[in-house]
């Protein structure tokens, strides 16, 4: 049988009821069993001392003659009283013989006696009377019996129903749990046969398993996003190296070829070793983009005014703007510190501007923008009036590899937004897209990590 | 120039060798930090050429330690083929002088040997001006004069030609200039650094005036009155 935490519980939840109930009847009992001894004692004493009381008045005849009447007034043979002489004869009562296992005189005790072979129960008084005569006085007890037996077939059948109605709910529970756990497993089985795409069923309850179950739908979505990033990111890799792979490749087969004169060789060796540059740094841009994305470096964060790198990199590109016809301008709304890693602030500050100037045409305009925002973030603005990202490109713009069809022709391989979003990342803030109406608005929020 | 090269790629050591033979330098080869280091101890050399990860439980970084404690100043250059700045910081904390991350241009770790073995200043520098050919930087009223001829620089062209005229004759890389004129520790990926050089040329050499800043082909910039 399978080892299942619902029946253990329910077993454990059944054995706890059965206790309280008995530690609720036991008292009960106890009681009652007081209750009755005290009543029937009393009421054998009192019977005990005016049979007593007859003795001395009317002597040993009377006393015989007034038990007999009682005797024979008797239906239920439940009284016992005996009067034997001195040696223990009898004189008058309902039993025919002294029993065996009387006791001392005086006390009120009950005891198991044998009348005339046969054992009972019985509770007793025993009385000496002058002259040597003997009197006891007493009720039998299994009248009682069917009571007691009672009180305990009553407990028993409670224990009985408790334990049989907790095992069956116990049961239940374990059936529908397993269930529903069972389809918990198929569903985990095929995602870990490769069935990235399946979920797990939400019932219409909203219980603790629909919650578990969400939760679980909400991890494998993302499992789901990380795995295809992935798989996205190799193709891509693949993709983009092979393409200058295969003109270097190309090219140095040429020349074993054609084995040109020396300085046509020199040219080929040199576009080779461009073509190699090109793919060292796809290389390095993808480390650095992996670095950055597994979180580390967070111990090179320094405070920075983010106001300053800015007004530096647009110094730094100022140049190249001009030479295209470009303006562009730096608008700096106070000081921005923040707490950051200052190479990656400038080189992502720096990738903002790149691609405005990239896409703005020539006499177009490039604005760049710093503020700190009440929160204690800050904001990068870059905005230019270049063609702009459509809307549906724009959540795309920033994977690796990305180049939309602005983007043909132009120099770079697709990584640039990429890094600025894992700066982004990184700083716990978010890189999104506007319309400039006409262009494109990009905007870096930024949160220093304390 | 006597140059150690301690490095463990063969490959990598000879073609550096070569290179840097046929630049006319001489160049003693160690495949270890043993033997690195035991060289470094025996004979005095110009600049140290240090691969960072090497074999035998002594890597670069426990070499520079051991030769920064023994009193030695050589300049050294550390070469590795780990990339991230934390790596390239905690090199030159450690004593190194110069960083250049694996695969490299030959021109790159020229231009980077010879910048760190004259670290003497060149000749037209005293402490208040710098001075090639006919173009003379005053240092403190930080104005920059040809011939007769005043030249209005923006201030970060100022340090860029500062920075070009400390190294007058030698070839000055485009990350050499990204390091250290503004301070960049990384690689733009684009010719911004081609045009403020194109720009500053402008300002300095007209046409009718020698040139003085030349372009180095697949290497860099190098500043000079002749040639």
């Amino acid at each position: 049988m399978i080892r299942s935490s619902a029946l253990t519980l329910s077993i454990g939840y059944v054995l706890l009821g059965i206790v309280a109930l008995s530690l609720f009847a036991m008292p009960l009992w106890y009681a009652w069993h007081v209750f009755v001894d005290g009543g029937r004692a009393e009421l054998v004493q009192e019977d005990a001392q005016r049979l007593a009381g007859i003795f001395y008045t009317r002597g040993p005849d009377g006393l015989a003659k007034i038990i007999a009447q009682r005797v024979e007034l008797q239906i239920a043979n439940e009284r016992l009283l005996l009067l034997t002489d001195p040696s223990l004869k009898p004189l008058a009562g309902n039993l025919n013989e002294w029993p065996k296992g009387v006791p001392e005189p005086g006390a009120y005790t009950s005891v198991s006696i044998s009348v005339s072979g046969r054992p009972i129960r019985a509770a007793l008084v025993r009385t000496e009377l002058p002259g040597g005569y003997n009197l006891l006085v007493g009720r039998d007890l299994a009248r009682l019996q069917p009571l007691e037996t009672r009180f305990w077939y009553g407990l028993a059948t409670a224990v009985g129903m408790f334990a049989l109605m907790g095992l069956a709910g116990g049961l239940l529970v374990r059936r529908t749990v397993l269930a529903r756990i069972e389809r918990i497993n198929e569903t985990a089985m095929r995602i870990v046969q490769g069935e990235l795409s399946h979920r797990l069923p939400l019932g219409r309850r909203d219980d603790e398993f629909d919650k578990l179950s969400r939760i679980i739908n909400q991890m494998l979505d993302q499992i789901e996003q990380l795995v295809h990033g992935v798989r996205n990111v190799s193709n891509s890799i693949a993709h983009d190296l092979r393409t200058p792979l295969t003109e270097l490749r190309s090219r140095l087969e040429e020349v074993a070829v054609l084995r040109p004169s020396n300085e046509e060789m020199l040219a080929e060796v040199e576009a080779a070793v461009a073509d190699v540059d090109r793919v060292i740094g796809i290389f390095n841009a993808l480390l650095r983009l992996a670095k950055i994305d597994a979180g580390a470096g967070h111990s090179a964060f320094i405070e920075v005014d983010a106001a300053d790198a800015a007004a530096k990199a647009v110094e730094f590109y100022q140049p190249s703007a001009e030479l295209k016809g470009i303006r562009l301008t730096f608008d700096e709304k106070g000081r921005a510190p923040i707490l950051c890693d200052p190479v990656l602030l400038a080189q992502a500050i720096g990738n903002l501007i790149d691609n405005a100037l990239k896409f703005t045409p020539e006499e177009g305009k490039v604005a760049v923008e710093t503020r700190r925002r009440e929160d204690g973030a800050v904001e990068i603005t870059v905005a230019d009036n270049g063609p702009g990202i459509p809307e549906a490109e724009k959540p795309k713009v920033v994977e690796r590899f990305y180049r939309g069809d602005a983007s043909r022709g132009t120099p770079g391989v697709g990584l640039g937004l990429s890094l600025v979003g894992a700066v982004a990342r990184l700083h716990v803030g978010s890189l999104d897209f506007f319309d400039n109406r006409p262009g494109l608005r990009a905007r870096m929020v930024l949160f220093g990590i304390a | 120039m006597k140059i150690l090269l301690v490095e463990d790629n063969e490959r990598v050591a000879r073609f550096v060798a070569k290179g840097l033979r046929a630049s006319g330098h001489a160049v003693d080869r160690a495949d270890n930090g043993r033997d690195g280091m035991s060289l470094a101890a025996r004979s005095p050399y110009d600049t140290i050429i240090l691969d960072r990860m090497l074999p035998g439980g002594i890597d670069g970084l426990a070499v520079i330690e051991s030769l920064r404690k023994s009193g030695s100043r050589t300049p050294i250059l550390i070469l590795s083929a780990l990339s991230d700045v934390d790596e390239r910081i905690r090199g030159l904390r450690g004593g190194g002088d110069d960083y250049l991350t694996k695969p490299f241009a030959f021109g790159e770790l020229l231009a980077r040997l010879d910048a760190l073995a004259r670290r003497t200043p060149a000749a037209g520098t005293t402490p208040t001006g710098l001075t090639v050919g006919d173009l003379h930087m005053d240092l403190l009223s930080r104005r920059v004069t040809r011939g007769e001829r005043a030249v209005l620089v923006l201030p970060r062209e100022f340090k860029l030609l500062e920075y070009l005229m400390r190294h007058e004759g030698q070839v000055v890389t485009r990350a050499m200039l990204l390091e250290n004129v503004w301070e960049y520790d990384f690689d733009p990926q684009t010719n911004v650094v081609d045009v403020h050089i194109s720009r500053l040329r402008q300002k300095i050499e007209l046409e009718s005036e020698t040139p003085l800043l030349h372009t180095v082909r697949n290497a860099g910039y190098r500043m000079g009155a002749g040639d």
